[in-house]
């Protein structure tokens, strides 16, 4: 099936009434979560996992699930924009200028900017995905063991390096996502490792009860340290549509956004958030006045609003083509994948083209109920906002809890919960970034099995990962990304060293 | 900050280190054969590397004095800590909605010190929302304890 047949298949599939109603819940409750600070796309996507069961269609469900995540890239930006406060953290950076501008009497042309941007890098993303994701896949296929532990190696070595402030606080996450996925039954034999002789370890820990302790609960301890003060800007929003001149100064930004938004979400290890950083950066270097950053320059939220929607949609990429989930939210899409029955890797696309082709259809059909959404009913998201915080926070230990229960109706799980609650507080606490943690915890089963196998093959020669030739160039990346930082500290110290020169 | 990040790194490096014992006994095989702990004492190995590249990083004495927690923001967390762990381990005594009920009233009063108002319609409402919802609507099912 071509990518132009693939997709009229997806349409006819998309369209249907079921589909389209859960579509348009997942863009709707996106936008909600998007809005609501506290409350990201990966845990509301890990709440409504086990609702899923209950749809039976994997393409219904995860329709619904990729609604959720790209809708909360929207979302993200109102927040940011009336309240200073990001509404999850991808639009951390929209809140530099989209609350400036929000002050001097423009939410309405940042608000406006930001969900054009949005649709319009959304939907470049979803164009990159039906062209490079088959393809890609029919690469993949060539993939043996090897491949794919060299493709770990690199995917959170990318993870360890792109998100934190320290890359030795990132590695040592990395380490200990890795180190809690081999607690349980060892998947060759079937030993018990790590269990301390309880019965509620021999399972393993679930990825859910993980995911919601250290982001949903984690998040709420920390928030709790200081009173939620916020100040709404409550002045009428009116204008949304920006001015001729706004969409002048802004559309190089949403070009640009757009482009690195989607080459990040491509990464394993990337994803909106870093892109969305990303993006402000560059806006803030190529911008001719570059001193009204900070001030509410426009590009500065056309820019990363840009890149956070693009890099959602391109993160599909790597996952539903190698199995390699790039970010938390999408990791919950990986899961969610696998309880449908549907094993996310190069053969989804071939063993599973309605799944594949609904759920990219949809993503188009999303973009535009996402702008009708966010721009005509902005006001009533701004009503949501009034929900003052200190209501939410139970509520979001309640659902968790009632997520985490009716996995396995167990009431074990939502105290485990609780206890990676704390383990997820003090982390933070200690700046270590927990996305790293939770990816390497994802793709430790893979690393280990993948790992024994190549082995097995190799008769217990390391060499097989150098001798292949997929293997070695996605391995010789990953070393080159261990030594590019440590060339520049060499070359920065001999500038240093060097008589006369400017540093 | 130092101090705590070198805090920190010594218990990652115990971590590793106490890991790779157990790695051990789990049976580390060799290289041609690897057992079922092989795997995880190569990644207990790392973790302790690591730490102690990351303690190495952070030797030196801070400008000033840096307290983890500033004056009483340990408060709230630590209530909620407790509030939580406890509504956890009564859920299957006291059944869901009871549970949550209870968890609403006292987070709200304790740890929010929202007016009593407040307190009991939040309360009542979340409950009969969560039952109406959760119970009614999307039959999850539920610990049912004392109540229903």
């Amino acid at each position: 099936m071509g990518a132009f047949e693939g997709l009229m298949h997806g349409f006819s599939l998309a369209i249907t009434p079921t589909n389209l109603l859960f579509a348009f819940l997942g863009t709707l409750l996106g936008t909600m979560v998007g809005v609501l600070p506290g409350l990201g796309p990966a845990a509301t996507i890990s709440l409504l996992l086990p609702l899923t069961y209950a749809l039976g269609s994997p393409v219904t469900s995860i329709i619904m699930l990729a609604g959720i995540y790209y809708g909360g890239m929207y979302g993200g930006s109102t927040t940011s924009i009336l309240l200073n406060i990001p509404g999850e953290s991808a639009s951390v950076v929209t809140c530099i200028d989209g609350y400036q501008m929000a002050k001097k009497g423009r939410a309405g042309a940042a608000l406006g900017i930001a969900a054009i941007g949005s649709f319009v890098a959304g939907t470049v993303g979803v164009i990159g995905l039906t062209c490079m994701a088959p393809p890609l896949s029919r690469f993949a296929l060539r993939f043996g063991p090897p491949e794919y532990f060299s493709l770990t190696i690199l995917g959170l070595m990318l993870a360890a390096y792109l998100t934190g402030k320290s890359i030795i606080k990132g590695i040592v996450m990395v380490i200990l996502g890795l180190f809690l996925a081999t607690i349980g039954l060892d998947p060759v034999r079937g030993n018990l490792r790590y269990t301390f002789g309880t019965l509620i370890l021999q399972d393993g820990l679930d990825f859910l009860t993980l995911g919601m302790g250290i982001f949903g609960i984690g998040e709420i301890l920390s928030n709790l340290e200081q009173k939620m003060k916020a100040e709404l800007v409550t002045t009428k929003i009116r204008n949304l549509w920006p001015t001729v001149k706004d969409f002048a100064a802004a559309k190089w930004a949403i070009v640009r956004g757009s482009l690195i938004g989607f080459f990040v979400g491509l990464l394993p290890g990337g994803g909106a958030v870093i892109a969305s950083m990303l993006s402000y950066a560059v806006e803030k270097k190529s911008a001719k006045h570059p001193e009204e950053f900070g001030e509410g320059a426009i590009q500065g939220v056309a820019g990363p609003e840009s890149a956070n929607n693009a890099a959602a949609s391109a993160s599909f990429i790597p996952m539903m083509t190698l199995g390699i989930p790039g970010n938390p939210a999408i990791a919950m899409i990986f899961a969610a994948l696998l309880i449908q029955g549907v094993i996310p890797g190069p053969l989804l696309i071939k063993e599973h083209p309605d799944l594949f082709w609904g759920v990219v259809a949809s993503m188009y059909i999303g973009n535009v109920m996402l702008i009708i959404l966010n721009l005509p009913l902005v006001g009533l998201w701004v009503q949501l906002l009034r929900i003052p915080y200190s209501i939410l926070a139970p509520v979001i230990v309640m659902i968790c809890s009632i997520g985490v229960y009716s996995m396995k109706y167990n009431s074990g799980d939502v105290v485990m919960m609780f206890i990676f609650g704390i383990v997820g507080y003090l982390l933070r606490k200690f700046d270590f970034d927990l996305g790293p943690l939770l990816l390497a915890f994802v793709l430790g089963k893979l690393m280990e099995s993948s790992l024994s196998q190549s082995l097995l093959i190799s008769k217990g020669d390391f060499s097989i990962f150098f001798t292949r030739p997929i293997s070695a160039t996605i391995l010789s990346f990953a070393a080159l990304m261990i030594l590019l930082p440590l060339i520049s500290k060499i070359v920065k110290g001999l500038w240093k060293k060097a008589p006369g020169a400017a540093v | 900050m130092k101090k705590w990040e070198r805090i920190a790194a010594l218990v990652f490096f115990l971590i590793g280190l106490g890991a790779a014992w157990e790695a051990t006994n789990i049976g580390f095989g060799s290289f041609q054969t690897p057992g079922p702990g092989f795997y995880p004492f190569w990644l207990a190995v790392i973790l302790a590397v690591v730490s102690f590249i990351y303690f190495l990083n952070n030797l030196g004495k801070d400008s000033k004095v840096v307290a983890l927690w500033e004056k009483k923001t340990w408060v709230r967390p630590l209530l909620a800590i407790i509030l939580m762990l406890v509504y956890g381990l009564l859920l299957d005594r006291l059944g869901f909605l009871l549970d949550t009920f209870f968890l609403f009233l006292i987070w709200l009063t304790v740890i929010e010190r929202e007016k009593p108002l407040t307190v009991a319609l939040v309360s009542v409402l979340g409950t009969v929302v969560v039952y109406i919802l959760f119970v009614q609507f999307l039959q999850v099912q539920l610990p049912k304890g004392l109540l229903f």
